[in-house]
């Protein structure tokens, strides 16, 4: 199943655009692993020296998958704007717009797991415990917002480090058979033309997730109706509700 | 509750008006002196008081955070449980408003009280983390400690128990007391006389013989007229109130008092 396809293209000549203007930073990975923090522990402020998408920021954050085979480029991250540890790490705390893809390329997706996976991925960088690292999301209004501390800073965190480890949580998966990361830090402007590009892909989400959620629902009176018909595999999801429920 | 860092959660208690939000900025002012030390203030009392007296715009309350996420749930667009986890720590992280080695969060007042107890348990699960990575709390509470255990936090350390001259002050400074120790944990408590002009007014009441007395605080003209020009607690000069404060934290053995001489205090 395949239900961001036409999103991940939409991505991709977003990133072509950002290479021909010369400010596309491709690299690779990291598999060096970073130090475990405490679990829960606030980076404050005056320990910060870099500040990603922050409420008074612009900000955003998403996740979109697919089972064909080269849409996604295993291990590669497309970093537009200054990696975390380009910045100054002493004085006043930087605070920066912040934008984050995850483009995986998943296994074994149909219509009866594909919200209970979709959930699952976008619940596992919880898992993340990184030493100096403080991330806060709210899935429900795709915001991501995140600390470094001084200390992590200095001593070379970037986001090579922050997508190795998140790489780490997600290899664990099984369904999961490649991860690749945009990461957006360089304007309000760019974070705002990706997070168009998030609406489309944060309203199939809820279509899907209505679909999982609500028991007795009816087509004929959901907002989602011209959502659902414009993308097959939430087609497909929607015939098998009405299948199940009659 | 009192994480592996907090060496102090600080909870003072009394009848309106008698200088608990007062005392609570002089106490955090006298921690944050010291820049290794990372406070946290809580305004707690449905009154608000101790932004003003700290001088801090408050954006949102814990309580706004509750209304708007009711809000959520009741459109039905919250989410499952951990997602609903990751939401509220995000928003209330980003209530915590941050002023060098000072955080400072507003309880707010709550209407709702008593409905959606599991989002009220969430918050104050949050309430919890986010304490633990300070060294000191403190809590300007409304009248009864069990109040801050129902909204704010489980565990207080130091309860501070504050009253005017007035024989009603003290009487419910014993009651807030006599509940403490029936219905909720501390491992020191004590109680304060504020606003006293001279010695000779000590001698003409009856202190409470069942609860510890730290000592008392004079009426101090810096203090009245920093809260009628609406002025910052915190940037006042050394003042008799301040220093006194200062004692009663050291006779309540608050770790980081008892030691030897606070910064910015002559001996
Ligand atoms: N030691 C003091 N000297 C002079 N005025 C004081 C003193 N303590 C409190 N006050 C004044 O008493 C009033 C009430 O104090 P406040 O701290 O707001 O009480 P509460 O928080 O218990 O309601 C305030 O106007 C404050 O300026
Ligand atoms: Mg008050």
């Amino acid at each position: 199943m395949n239900l961001f396809d036409d999103s991940i293209e939409k991505l991709r000549s977003f990133l072509e655009r950002k290479r021909a203007a010369d400010s596309l930073h491709e690299l690779i990975v990291s598999h060096k692993t970073w130090p475990a923090g405490e679990r829960g522990n606030i980076v404050l402020a005056s320990d910060t020296a870099v500040e990603l998408g922050s409420p008074e920021q612009e900000s955003v954050s998403f996740m979109v998958w697919t089972e064909k085979c080269g849409l996604i480029k295993n291990n590669r991250i497309n970093l537009i704007g200054p990696d975390i540890s380009e910045k100054k790490y002493s004085g006043m705390m930087r605070s920066l717009p912040f934008g984050k893809v995850v483009l995986l390329k998943l296994k074994g997706m149909d219509e009866n797991n594909s919200y209970e996976r979709h959930r699952q991925i976008d619940m596992a960088r919880y898992d993340l415990n990184l030493k100096g690292y403080m991330m806060r999301a709210a899935s429900q209004y795709m915001r991501e917002w995140s600390r470094v501390s001084r200390e992590a800073a200095r001593s070379g965190f970037s986001f090579a480090h922050l997508a190795g480890a998140l790489s780490a949580i997600y290899s664990r998966v099984e369904f999961v058979t490649g991860v690749e990361y945009i990461f957006v830090t360089s304007s309000t402007a760019d974070v705002r033309s990706l997070a168009s590009l998030g609406t489309t892909v944060e309203k199939r989400i809820n279509a899907m997730n209505k679909m999982a959620t609500e028991l007795a629902f009816d087509c004929n009176s959901c907002d989602y109706t011209e959502i659902c018909a414009a993308v097959e595999g939430l087609r497909s999801m929607q015939k098998n509700k009405s299948r199940l429920m009659s | 509750m009192s994480g592996k860092k907090t060496k102090a959660i600080i909870s003072l208690c009394g009848k309106g008006g008698v200088g608990k939000t007062t005392v609570s900025a002089l106490i955090v002012k006298a921690l944050i002196e010291d820049p290794s030390k990372r406070v946290l203030a809580i305004d707690a009392d449905p009154a608000v008081g101790l932004a003003t007296a700290l001088k801090i715009n408050v954006k949102t309350t814990v309580d706004d955070i509750r209304n708007q996420f009711i809000e959520l749930l009741e459109k039905g667009g919250a989410g499952d449980r951990d997602q609903v986890l990751g939401l509220l720590d995000y928003e209330m992280t980003g209530a915590l408003h941050e002023k060098d080695n000072l955080a400072f969060l507003s309880i707010g007042r709550s209407e709702t009280d008593g409905c959606y107890c599991q989002v009220n348990d969430l918050l104050k699960d949050i309430i919890g983390a986010i304490a633990e990575n300070f060294d000191y709390l403190v809590i300007d509470a409304e009248a009864g400690v069990e109040q801050v255990n129902r909204r704010v936090l489980e565990k207080v350390t130091h309860l501070i128990l504050i009253s005017d001259l007035s024989t009603k002050g003290i009487k419910a400074a014993e009651t807030i007391f006599s509940v403490a120790v029936k219905a909720v944990g501390f491992d020191k408590a004590g109680l304060i006389i504020n606003r006293v002009r001279d010695q000779e007014e000590m001698k003409r009441i009856t202190l409470p013989s069942n609860i510890a007395f730290l000592g008392s605080i004079p009426e101090d003209s810096v203090i009245r007229n920093a809260d009628i020009e609406e002025n910052n607690f915190l940037t006042i000069e050394s003042t008799p109130a301040y220093e006194a404060v200062k004692r009663a934290m050291r006779a309540l053995g608050v770790a980081g008092f008892n030691t030897t001489t606070l910064p910015g205090e002559g001996s």
